[in-house]
């Protein structure tokens, strides 16, 4: 008797922690779910009127040649950005732009796009700005849509517009040059992230090869830890296990525990590792939109430029 | 007779196999493959068709007979239907100031009309335009590679120049697109309106057509037609204008000097002999020179032009390398000269910027179109073409 209580005792306790387990994780694939959604999930719902898709590529053309079905093109150097002086795009004009996209505010957003969603990940980063609730990037983008074999469209879409509010910018999630400057003084306590590559960083090159220089001095702000972007991602450009990318980033001391800032060459790159950070893992990290092009320009601002490359000359 | 066969059933069984290959290479894909397969469909009409620019025009201007410019007109005419669709789908909007992407609209500036006028008269000296050379080099026209290498030193000459017009008289040039005021609808139908004018006042220069014989089809009589005998330009015209529409709907539009500018300017830069950056050039749309290390889909196409033309040339059994003179050759290269540093200025040739361009109602392609024709006519009347 006492024998048969205690097989009941140990056959409940096994049943309750694995229930208990299953649930800790689909929790945690519920909350990966609401930034980030795989091509299966999306492919299920393109009929889905309260879903909207957006393409946000680096290379011209490659949406019209065929796109997610029933996706929207967003073009990063108009639509995002003020393109007379150096900003993101006004709250009125994103609004506009967000409005004729049939966008409302409890609209689910997915963004996607070439280059392993380089821009997309900007694109969720200024809808974040501006207040939207739903936003998440398709894992792997353009790339492992088309490797997956999926349909392509080319018709274009149009749909009534919608009522989407630009809120103000949450200010928590955008760093300005002083910000950073204060953290670099040491007034402020932060984690300064170069997504850049090891070369930008050390100083060794002003920018990627093709890519024109435009900053006139080389190497990375002081205290920067260099994390170059690809490391976030696999060899299919979906992104890295949550489980692989806290190591990741626990293995170089960034935990979370402290504010973190991300930075790239133009500000549009380092977006990318600002969503792994703040949306996938959920630490607190603002963007750097100024980024090298700012600081490498700014006049009286410290640099570490361990490789002592001379801008100019030799 | 066979002996030419033989080959040519070979090589296109090996550019079949060579789009399938490069389908699955990293690095090229679906694009490369098309490409390629687009050029090879593109030399075979060209050559089947004789289109060729220079000589479908000094069949109207010198011996009076417009029938090789049917072939123009159709290929406009059907290119122009074609992106109408395209862009309908691409740029569902053409008021709303933006332009469809990578559509060969260029700005419309004097610089332009010079290099249309210099492209003709190369055209004259050389004895066809840039891409006649490409697929007249299948034929075994001798003067060819002359006239391309010449088109590549061209280009050379072509971005020094660039540097020194742009600000002055590029920048501020407008870049006209007809649909941006007229709609899609209106566009297509003044383009239709006026090729059909075209075409009316070019009826009094048509021969008398030969009566054709009635019959049954032989196999004898089908190879004959199909590859002995000129394509009408009817058919070869809206082959062309399908092509077209294929090319800009799944690659980019199509033009057969970008990977040959890229070549000259990649010497260059290697060559530390030009500056880092051609002011505005890489912004404009139009048959894009870039610094490169690789082949680009469009070297695969015009590869493919000159493969695909040599291909149908052994078919027939009618290849034969020409005879060639020291004269010959040289005008030929000067002739190139003109035209890469014509096809430079206006981003693009009479198959880039003429016939993309008009297609995309571009007001840059009709500006070039008869600065092109003004050229050739100046190069026939001073007659550089019997130079060689």
């Amino acid at each position: 008797m006492l024998r048969i209580k205690r097989a009941v005792f140990v056959l409940l306790l096994l049943v309750s922690a694995g229930v208990l387990g299953a649930g800790v994780l689909s929790a945690e694939n519920v909350a990966v779910e609401e930034v980030l959604v795989s091509a299966d999930w999306l492919e299920a719902r393109l009929d889905d009127p309260s879903v909207r898709v957006i393409e946000v590529s680096v290379i011209p053309g490659v949406y019209e040649r065929g796109h997610i079905p029933g996706a929207l093109n967003f073009v990063w150097h108009t639509d995002f950005v003020d393109t007379v002086r150096r900003d993101i795009v006004s709250a009125e004009r994103f609004e506009e732009l967000a409005r004729a996209a049939g966008i409302n505010e409890d609209t689910t957003v997915i963004l996607y796009g070439d280059n392993n969603n380089w821009f997309a990940a900007w694109g969720a980063w200024i809808f974040n700005l501006y207040g939207h609730e739903d936003v998440r990037l398709l894992d792997g983008g353009r790339v492992k849509w088309e490797a997956d074999g999926r349909a392509l469209s080319t018709s274009a879409e149009s749909y009534a517009a919608g009522n989407f509010t630009a809120n103000d910018i949450r200010p928590e999630l955008r760093v300005r040059l002083a910000d950073v400057l204060s953290v670099v003084d040491g007034e402020n306590v932060g984690t300064l992230i170069d997504i850049r590559s090891p070369a930008e960083y050390n100083g060794e090159i002003f920018a990627p090869e093709g890519v024109q220089e435009l900053a006139v001095r080389a190497g990375h702000i002081p205290g920067a830890v260099n994390v170059p972007w690809g490391q976030n991602v696999r060899e299919d450009g979906t992104f890295k296990s949550i489980d692989e990318l806290k190591a990741l980033y626990g293995g170089l001391g960034i935990d979370g525990s402290q504010p973190i800032i991300t930075y790239c060459r133009i500000g549009e790159r380092a977006a990318l590792t600002w969503f792994v950070l703040n949306q996938l893992l959920g630490y607190d990290v603002a963007l750097y939109d100024g980024s090298w092009t700012e600081w490498g320009n700014t006049v009286g601002v410290p640099v570490d430029n361990p490789a002592g490359t001379v801008w100019g000359g030799r | 007779m066979l002996r030419q066969v033989v080959p040519g059933l070979v090589l296109l069984a090996g550019l079949l196999a060579g789009a399938f290959a490069l389908h699955d290479t990293p690095g090229y894909g679906a694009q490369a493959s098309l490409s390629l397969l687009i050029g090879v469909a593109l030399g075979v009409v060209f050559q089947r068709g004789r289109f060729c620019f220079f000589c479908i025009l000094r069949d109207w201007i010198e011996f009076r007979n417009s029938t090789g410019l049917y072939a123009i007109l159709v290929a406009l005419a059907v290119g122009g239907i074609g992106y109408a669709l395209v862009f309908g789908a691409f740029l569902p909007n053409p008021l709303a100031g933006r332009l469809p992407p990578d559509a060969h609209i260029g700005p419309v500036s004097l610089v332009l009309v010079a290099a249309g006028a210099a492209f003709g008269v190369g055209m004259a000296l050389s004895g066809a335009c840039i891409s006649g050379h490409l697929y007249r080099l299948g034929e075994g026209y001798s003067r060819a590679p002359f006239a391309l290498f010449g088109a590549l030193m061209g280009f050379g000459a072509g971005f020094f120049t660039w540097q020194s017009v742009y600000l002055s008289q590029i920048f501020y040039a407008p870049t006209a697109w007809l649909p941006a005021t007229l709609g899609y609808g209106g566009a297509l139908a003044l383009h239709l309106a006026v090729l059909a004018a075209l075409a009316l006042l070019l009826l009094r220069w048509l021969p008398e057509q030969p009566a054709r014989p009635g019959g049954r089809i032989t196999l004898a009589g089908l190879y004959r037609t199909v590859l002995q005998e000129r394509w009408p330009p009817l058919v070869s015209g809206a082959i062309v204008g399908v092509l077209g529409m294929v090319a800009y709907f799944r690659v980019e539009p199509l033009g057969v000097t970008s990977q040959l500018g890229s070549v000259a300017r990649t010497t260059l830069d290697n060559a530390g002999l030009l500056a880092d950056r051609l002011n505005g050039l890489d912004t404009l749309a139009g048959c894009a020179t870039q610094v490169i290390q690789t082949i680009t889909d469009n070297g695969w196409l015009i590869g493919g032009m000159v493969a695909g033309s040599l291909a149908v040339v052994l078919l027939a059994g009618r290849f034969q390398l020409s005879a060639l003179t020291l004269r010959g050759g040289f005008t030929a290269l000067l002739g190139g000269v003109f035209m890469g540093w014509g096809s430079m200025l206006a981003l693009g040739c009479t198959v880039g910027t003429l016939l993309s361009g008009m297609s995309a109602f571009a007001v840059s392609g009709w500006v070039f179109g008869a600065a092109v024709i003004a050229g050739v006519w100046l190069g026939l009347r001073l007659r550089l073409h019997r130079l060689d």
